[in-house]
């Protein structure tokens, strides 16, 4: 059997068995996301009144992008996403490094760290944002009951823009945070420890260290880890609908919220589709803006 | 003996930080979930229980068939890891050490997948899946789950399949593994840490999900735990006592499941460190 | 002879029992948790006892109105034929019929219709038709009212308020007397929710005012300033909890129970957990009145509650229509207000001695519940719901004032009512 397998994977040419490689996932992907992906697409050329919806829906070609960009709340909801990530993307990266490399010290046990590195991932999304809105209530929540005993007056955390915003980005960065560790863990894990042995002899800092020999072995780690968080953090929705329901007014709303609510809300599919096609056109940029540089700086890694 | 003092205060520092950064919700949700109501709207709040009760959890578990919903999860998770791992490793396989044209087109058009909103994607996706006759069966979020960190999955096993050098690859052929053999036997082995990363990252991943689970699944036996758990709350009251202890009887399973791939993560690298 | 006759009999039945065996029809219908899918169950059986070859499956859907709408929307945008009939908030039928998902009733009741119609409150009757079409019927009754403290209205002298004002002086009269920092004068939901519209909707109804008038958005008025500014007054005063843009439906319910409000404006289901919870520190205390108006203008309540409607999507429309039929009978509405406490839907039920047994306050609800209004009705109610509600929040969070609440609001409805 396996004697007259291997003469004819020998005869495969490498692209042709990668192709074949590649296929599951890609009659996977065909049957789950492409289609969907191309109704999407076509629903965003297209209205329903929902005044009267049994008319049907109507051709209006790019009207729907159009009316997004003289839609204040459209801009309102992107602005916000912006703030969003750039706030938590860096803040979570910086925390998770820094707890990866604290749960990277040699316990004597380690289950309990890593563990404990992991509980903020596995809470789910809605109940991580349910548990921290009660954390930043007025009347019963710890953190204006700690503030308190301190001697500080309670803050309305929830009703105000700018601290309501605080809140969801210490909530975001705690649980983003989780993930990025975890990813970077399992990168410091490949590190050779020959490497800061030699540099040991050699004499250099423990900062030296990060910096020379830590930093630069985890880039391909911190790389994967960025694109996913920044993608995410492009779509986060549950923690704020679960924390201030985008309140007060509008005014911690994200895109992917509008877009939920235009869609399943307000019905409005064929807004909504467009709201989602202009969001993916965001990631789009932003990610190849990463790609771009990965090539560049690490292209040793990637090209051959 | 100076040096080995510090360096104890910090692995203990570094413990603390840690754990007191990753538990202190769940602790909460712990304490949270052996109080009655009465205690929990109190004001000043209370941090331990004042009188500690089982009763939640028993509620917990004869007002929903949760442990049915903890089933379903442990099997939907289960397989959808399973089939996503397995797709994801082939992929990256033939993405990092294949030669293979447009490679870093098929990564961006990968990539592009996990970018579409999935709120977006839901009345196609339901129509699809009707279709199929799959509503209310596993399948119907196996399928999903597997696609939805198909992306991260293939990324992470990628930037690790590169860091191994293709000689050893080769050794393995040349005593009479095929490429596919290899992959398994030699390049899968060695990156471990990444294969049980990426196998965390889906599992939570599934586990995690609610949209998708609340819309594909509407027969109560069918619900999943993230789904099921919402079932406890009323349209204005939110029983914090009782949703605290289903979330811990959520969050055993895959603690335990966290800690023995954790376990395999380290131990993949130990192996690898005594080859590299 | 008498053998022949029983075997005649005996095949008859066995006949009879097959095809009640093969026209068995399973119907399935989808509530929300919250509105008792328990007691749903054993009426479902009752109805299944007297009509053996129906059987009846409950779905439990999201706890809130929204969650189970935006399921129930990819549900039925995809002409799924799963759902026989649903329970619908009572906002939503004038959207259901737009969009086609609810069948119209009409045509299966003929000439009683017009029998059954005046036997409701005539705000339910009115509330589930759109253009004179049935659309859904009544399962069981809701709407906001004044909560208040009748031990401390005793202790102070005062009498159950009329008017706003009248109640803030006796908000604030109680307030000073008590001294305690806990105690708010009046409560009610302020909250980014579906209840914050009726925050706004009761004040502007109790000063006379509409939101819409003749299907044309009615906001240029002085009524429509007058919930910002009466809000804005107590706040003032000091009357209102500081966190009101916080406090969602059952925060008013726990602060209320726990002794620290003296008036709340909210949902008929306080009165029963007020009165009734072991932790309840007001047990004997709850009085229930109508809501509060302006001089000039007479009391108003937000309605509420929940309809059965068929699925226009539904294979078995006719015995759902039955089923609905049954579940919409005074019979069902005194089952519900004995096992559930729902308000019924039918003026007849509320003078039921066992009824009143069971919820002695239905007395006083019932003319507050006849004062009800339809929260304004149209097929985007959800988009009219989120500009009143984002309004009236971020006035009461303190970051928009009156005028810009106000012009926000009617940007936001301006292309809805064009």
């Amino acid at each position: 059997m396996s004697d007259a397998a291997v003469p004819k994977q020998k005869d495969m040419s490498e692209p042709m068995l990668g192709a074949l490689l590649l296929l599951p996932a890609v009659l996977l992907l065909l049957l789950v996301v492409v289609y969907p992906i191309g109704t999407l697409f076509w629903t965003s050329l297209h209205s329903v009144d929902n005044a009267n919806p049994q008319a049907g829906e109507q051709w209006v070609g790019i009207a729907n992008y159009l009316r997004a960009f003289d839609d204040d709340r459209f801009w309102h909801a992107t602005l916000q996403t912006v703030i969003y990530i750039v706030v938590t993307v860096p803040g979570a990266l910086v925390v998770g490094l820094g707890l990866a490399l604290l749960a990277n010290q040699p316990f004597r046990i380690q289950w309990p760290v890593r563990l404990s590195l992991l509980l903020p991932w596995a809470l789910p999304l809605v109940f991580a944002g349910l548990i921290f809105r009660w954390f930043f209530e007025y009347q019963t929540g710890i953190v204006n009951d700690l503030l308190a005993r301190i001697g500080v007056e309670p803050l309305g955390w929830l009703s105000d823009p700018t601290l309501a915003t605080i809140a969801i980005c210490i909530a975001i960065i705690w649980k983003a945070s989780s993930f990025m560790a975890l990813m970077l863990l399992a990168g410091l894990q490949t590190i050779p420890k020959s490497l800061y042995e030699a540099a040991e002899v050699d004499g250099a800092s423990k900062w030296q260290q990060f910096v020379e020999i830590t930093l630069p072995m985890l880039r391909p780690s911190i790389f994967v880890a960025l694109i996913f968080r920044t993608i995410t953090a492009i779509q986060t929705f549950d923690i704020p609908y679960a924390m201030t329901g985008g309140g007060p007014g509008d005014a911690t709303e994200t895109l992917a919220m509008y877009i939920h609510k235009s869609t399943l809300d307000f019905l409005d599919f064929g807004y909504g589709s467009a709201l989602a096609a202009l969001m993916f056109l965001f990631s789009m940029v932003a990610t190849s803006g990463y790609l771009r540089y990965t090539r560049r700086s690490s292209g040793r890694g990637a090209e051959e | 003996m100076n040096f080995n003092f510090s360096r104890r205060t910090t692995v203990w520092l570094a413990a603390i930080i840690v754990m007191v950064n990753g538990f202190f919700p769940a602790v909460w949700i712990l304490l949270t979930s052996l109080k009655t109501e009465t205690e929990l709207i109190r004001s000043p709040i209370t941090y331990l229980p004042e009188a500690a009760t089982l009763e939640n959890y028993m509620t917990a578990f004869t007002a929903q068939p949760i442990g049915r919903f903890l089933l379903n999860s442990v099997v939907v998770a289960g397989l959808s890891t399973a089939l996503c791992v397995l797709i994801s490793a082939l992929a990256a396989y033939a993405l990092t050490r294949l030669r293979m044209p447009h490679r870093n087109l098929i990564m961006s058009l990968l990539l592009a997948i996990s970018m579409f909103p999935l709120i977006s994607l839901m009345v196609p996706l339901f129509k699809v899946m009707r279709e199929l006759g799959l509503l209310n069966t596993y399948l119907a979020l196996i399928l999903p789950y597997a696609v939805l960190s198909l992306p991260v999955c293939t990324l992470v096993m990628a930037s690790f399949f590169q860091d191994i050098p293709p000689d050893l690859e080769a050794a393995a052929m040349v005593d009479g593994c095929s490429r596919v053999g290899a992959l398994f036997k030699v390049v899968v082995p060695l990156a471990a840490p990444g294969v049980f990363t990426a196998g965390i990252l889906a599992f939570v991943n599934a586990w995690d999900e609610f949209l998708l689970a609340l819309t594909m699944m509407n027969r109560v036996n069918m619900r999943t735990l993230s789904v099921g758990i919402t079932l406890y709350q009323g349209e204005f009251a939110f029983p914090w006592p009782l949703i605290s202890a289903a979330l811990i009887i959520a969050l055993v399973p895959i603690c335990i499941i966290i800690a023995v791939f954790q376990e395999r993560v380290v131990g993949g690298l130990t192996a690898g460190g005594v080859k590299g | 002879m008498k053998l022949s006759k029983w075997l005649l009999t005996a095949t008859l039945a066995v006949a009879f029992a097959g095809s009640a065996w093969a026209q068995q029809t399973t119907l399935r219908i989808f509530t929300g948790g919250q509105q008792r899918p328990d007691v749903m169950r054993k009426i479902a059986d009752e109805y299944s006892k007297r009509n053996p070859a129906v059987k009846v499956e409950i779905e439990v859907g999201g706890a809130t109105s929204e969650a189970q709408q935006q399921y129930l929307s990819t549900v039925l945008s995809s002409k799924d034929s799963a759902l026989d009939l649903v329970l619908i908030d009572v906002i939503r039928p004038a959207q259901w019929a737009a969009q086609g998902w609810a069948e119209p009733l009409d045509a299966y009741l003929g000439a009683d219709k017009a029998k059954l119609l005046p036997t409701y409150l005539k705000a339910y009757a009115d509330a589930n038709q759109v253009n004179g079409k049935l659309m859904a019927l009544p399962y069981f009754a809701d709407s906001q009212f004044l909560y208040y403290r009748k031990d401390l209205l005793e202790k102070y002298k005062r009498p159950v308020p009329k008017t706003w004002d009248e109640m803030m002086e006796t908000a604030k009269l109680i307030m000073d007397g008590e001294k305690s920092p806990q105690l708010q004068g009046f409560s009610t939901a302020g909250a980014p929710i579906e209840g914050t519209v009726c925050t706004y909707l009761v004040p502007l109804w109790g000063a006379g005012g509409e939101m819409t008038k003749d299907g044309k958005l009615n906001l240029d008025t002085p009524q429509a300033r007058q919930p910002f500014q009466l809000y804005g007054r107590m706040k003032q005063a000091g009357v209102l909890p500081r966190n009101i843009a916080e406090i969602a439906t059952d925060r008013i319910r726990i602060d209320f129970q726990a002794g620290n409000v003296i008036f709340a404006m909210t949902w008929g289901y306080v009165w029963n957990r007020a009165e009734n919870d072991a932790d309840s520190k007001v047990k004997g205390k709850v009085g229930v009145a109508k809501l509060p108006h302006d001089v000039g203008g007479s009391s108003a309540t937000c309605i509420g509650g929940w309809q059965v409607a068929v699925s226009a999507f539904s294979k078995n429309k006719q015995e759902a229509v039955k089923f609905a039929r049954y579940l919409s009978s005074p019979e069902v509405s005194k089952m519900q207000a004995i096992m559930a406490s729902h308000i019924p839907v039918f003026p007849s039920v509320y003078k039921d001695p066992e009824v009143l047994k069971a919820n002695p306050w239905f007395a006083d609800a019932l003319p507050v519940v006849e004062s009800a209004k339809s929260r304004p009705v149209s097929p985007q109610y959800p988009q009219v719901s989120d500009a009143v509600r984002g309004s009236m929040n971020a006035y009461l969070a303190g970051t928009k004032t009156t005028d810009a609440a106000l012009a926000d609001m009617k940007n936001k409805l301006a292309p809805i009512y064009k």
